[in-house]
Order: C-alpha cells, then structure tokens, then sequence
C-alpha cells in the first residue's frame, strides 16, 4: 500500500522536476547566490554554523556536565550537520508558496518547483559540508570503509523526509501563518528529542518512544555509525525509516494537491 | 479543420469558507464545535460551450465577476474544470495579470529569465530567446533595473514580449494590454494580426468594445457565468448593451 501511495505522487513530482529541471537548476543557484552575496566568509558560513554549534554543545555538555561520550566534538557534528539541511531547508521551505506568491494561480509556473529548490539549495549546501565530516574522521582514526556507501541510502531517506515535510508546512502555511512559526518550535524539539547530543542508549527506558517513533533517530545514529563509529548502519531502523518517508512523502503530495488549487484565494 | 479551442459543457465551482480569511483560534474552535463545513459555493462557469477556429481572435466581454478571468485560467490549464472538457491545440501562453509571474527584487532581465524557464524551455532556448525579449518589449536600460521600479506600462510590456518570443499556438490576454502607451497596444495588436495570420488564435479580455469591434473576429459575452451570447463581435456588442441598460 506505501508503494501504491509511491508511485502515484512520486511518480507525478518526479515528472514535474524533470520537465522543469532548467527552472529548478535556475532556482537552486540563484538561491545559493543571494545567500551569500554581499557577505565576506560568504559559503564559510555553511561550515561555521555546525562548528559554532559543536564548541558550544562540547563545552556545556562535555565539559561542564561530563557527559561520557569519546571524541564528543566529532560525535556533535555527525549529527548537527545533517539536523542542518532539515532545519535550514524547514524554514525556507514553509514559506516557500507564500513567498512565491507572484508565481501561483496566474502563469504556468509549477509550484512543485517552489517546494524543490529550498530542500535541494540547503542540500547542496549540506554536501559541500560532508568533505569537512570526512576530514574530521579520518583525523580521528574512524574506520572509513565500505560502509560510506551506505551514506548514499541514508541521504536519500533524510530527502524523502524533508521534502515531505516541507510539502506539508508550505501548504498549511498559506491557510495559516502560524506554521512558519511552528516550524521554529518544531525543529527546536527535534534537535532535542534526537539522539545528536547524546547516544540512543543514554535515553531511559521509559522515554525510548521518543526515539522509536523517532524518524530522525535512526538516520542521526547511522550518520554516527558510518562516520563516527566506523560501522554498517542498522538496517532494520533505516528500513523503518524509509518507509515512513514514502508514506509521509506520498501523504504530503495529496494533500498539497488537494489545496493547491486553493491558494489563491488565500495569498 | 480541427478548432483551436473546444470548450464542452464546462463547469467551474469555488468553494469558499464562511470563516473570515484572518480566523483566529477562538473562531476556529467555534467554528468546530457547531460542526459547521462553512463552505458557501458559488458557480464561476456554468455549463459553457463553444468553439473557435485556428486563426481567429476570440474577445471576451461581461461585467467584472462574471467568469472571464476564470475561463482565462482554466484555457491555459491553471485550474481544472469541475464538469466537462476543454481542448486547446498547441502550446497556450497566458497574459493574465500585471506583474503576474514577476517577482519585485529581481530584474526584468532575470524575471524574463525565470519565466521562460518555467514554460518547460532549456536554458539553450532561453539564451537564444533573451535579446529577442528584451529588444522587442523597448525597455532598454531597464532591463537589468529591479521590477519593482518599472511602470505598469514597462511591465505590460516585458510580459508581452515573454509570452511571444516563444510563438506558441493560443495566446490568451487578458485586460493588461490597455495600460500600455497607444504606440505599444497598437505595436502588440499589429503583432496578433501577423500571428494570426500564420493560423494562430487569441483569447482576448477587454472592457473596451472598440477595440473589440476594430480587432476580433468573434466574440462571447459572458454573463454571471453563462454564455449570454456568442459570434459576429457586432451583433455581441448589440446584444450587451441592450443587456446591460435593460
């Protein structure tokens, strides 16, 4: 039944982005260009962030609070960085159709393509910040083998998620403003109730729902195992992972069809 | 011959929400609790039929709220109809708005850019298109000047020459040719009559019936969502009037 649910709105969003892929290609650059015009570290910024993050988190938590976790630095950024492009790409992305307001319900722009470009211009950004990852690790003698194949899988899952995510927002958004302030609280609790900061085994037992139910836990600790333990990942938890992309992804897509027509009425 | 549009008992409805646009919670819950739908419909076309041949210049008349921009939209497959069929030959490129596909901070160079690219054309076609763009809209210097300085006129007239440097088969205009200076509404109506020579059609929205008697070859007035009357653009223009004095 996920399939079914697969095939019809990923097949009809795969059409879209490739009859549009020169608009989308346009879109994605010259989103990445405005970002960092008139700015001196300009792309350094994509870098700097993680790392802001990761001294900060080191210092509270495993210097003040003494949290038991080796090469904590290492540990921190595995994490932040792909927790990045989902909270970069969210808040671009729930306002991605009130932004492009000019574009809906007038020409034959595909709106499609405004909920593409802010979830593939924060992954480009989040690509170009992996080699940074690799350095890192292989400066602290992890074990880069084979497994970082499966860092391709794991991409595409975190994809799947975001996408439908930010399917989701950007529609309801149009109905109600309050979601691109929702989306801050949102992507404030996942940073807190995914394992980034702590390993899954830290969590009691009696809040290991948070985790299960979690879809970003088992993507954050298999970015961990490839990158920083130097392992395969679970593939039980990327499966169950995967599979609630398709469905949220295949979900998101009606929804966004059933109000499209809508939009309007309300921009 | 085969006819350029085909529109088939065509039925269009908008469901609007009773609830205010800016609801606040309190409404919502309110709204919820009496298990109210709030939906009020309203039928924006109802069961419109006609056809026109290739090479013919349809124009469109009919007090505001009538249909007209929603028959534009539905011909240029931006809305869906909700009852019957609507076949359009060739590639349709709609003129429907000011500003419509623009965005303010970018320049007309980059908006032109964009727009073309989200007619489905690849950046070769683009590239080879552009010159022609800006050269034929006689923007000059403004072209790289941010869209929210340009004047409805220059607007009118970046978004004429997007929608016929492609040359696509059915152009559809609505109203935004008449805030334009004489000497470019007479340049963009000299072009349709080329165009339409070379068996291509245009659906044009107008309020002015001079124009509508001096270039159309046929002509629908549309009336709170039906067709109130359809063919020589003289016997229409008769037929509105007395409509709308009586």
């Amino acid at each position: 039944m996920a399939s079914e649910l697969f095939n019809a709105s990923g097949g009809a969003m795969l059409n879209k982005s490739y009859k549009y892929r020169w608009l989308i290609a346009e879109l994605v650059l010259r989103d990445l260009r405005l970002r960092y015009r008139k700015s001196v570290l300009g792309f350094a910024w994509t870098l700097l962030n993680p790392l802001l993050f990761m001294t900060i988190y080191t210092l509270v938590f495993s210097v003040y609070l003494r949290i038991a976790i080796p090469h904590y630095a290492l540990f921190l950024l595995c994490g932040l960085i792909p927790y990045n492009w989902l909270s970069t790409a969210l808040s671009l992305g729930a306002t991605a159709v009130v932004d492009g307001r000019m574009y809906v319900g007038k020409t034959l722009f595909p709106i499609e393509a405004l909920l593409i470009v802010p979830v593939l211009s924060t992954g480009l950004n989040f690509a170009l910040s992996l080699p940074m990852l690799f350095a890192l690790a292989y400066a602290m003698h992890v074990h880069l083998g084979l497994a970082l194949i499966a860092l391709l899988p794991v991409i595409a899952i975190e994809w799947l998620i975001i996408q439908a995510l930010v399917i989701l927002f950007a529609t309801f958004n149009v109905f109600y403003r309050d979601v691109q302030q929702i989306v801050v609280y949102f992507v404030t609790i996942l940073l807190y109730i995914s394992p980034i900061l702590y390993t899954r085994e830290m969590v009691p037992r009696r809040f290991g729902f948070l985790i299960t139910w979690n879809p970003l836990a088992p993507l954050v600790t298999s970015y961990q195992d490839i990158l920083y333990r130097g392992l395969w990942p679970d593939q039980h938890a990327l499966i169950f992972a995967a599979i609630f992309g398709i469905v949220l992804f295949g979900v998101a897509y009606r929804v966004f069809v059933h109000y499209a027509e809508s939009f309007t009425q309300y921009l | 011959m085969r006819d350029a549009i085909r529109v088939l008992n065509l039925t269009k409805r908008f469901r609007f929400a009773a609830v205010p646009k800016r609801a606040t919670v309190k409404d919502l819950v309110i709204r919820t609790i009496r298990l109210e739908r709030g939906l009020s419909v309203v039928d924006a076309l109802n069961d419109v039929s006609f056809s026109i041949e290739p090479g013919s210049m349809l124009g469109v008349i009919g007090r505001n709220g009538s249909g007209k921009t929603t028959l534009m939209r539905i011909l240029a497959g931006i809305l869906r109809p909700d009852v019957g069929e609507v076949r359009v030959e060739g590639a349709i490129t709609p003129l429907l708005a000011l500003g419509a596909g623009f965005h303010p901070d970018l320049t007309g160079r980059e908006n032109a850019r964009i727009q073309l690219l989200s007619l489905g054309l690849s950046r070769t076609h683009v590239n080879a298109f552009m010159d022609d763009v800006i050269s034929f809209s006689e923007i000059g210097e403004f072209a790289d000047a941010p869209l929210h300085t340009y004047s409805s006129g220059m607007m009118m007239r970046l978004a004429f020459s997007v929608a016929v440097c492609i040359d696509p088969d059915v152009l559809l205009v609505d109203e935004v040719l008449s805030v334009g200076d004489e000497a470019f509404a007479t340049k963009c109506l000299t072009f349709i009559a080329g165009f339409r020579e070379r068996g291509k059609t245009v659906v044009l929205v107008t309020h002015d019936l001079e124009e509508l008697a001096k270039w159309c070859d046929v002509a629908m007035w549309l009336d709170e969502g039906t067709v109130a009357a359809f063919g020589d653009p003289q016997a229409v223009i008769t037929a509105y009037r007395a409509g709308r004095a009586g």
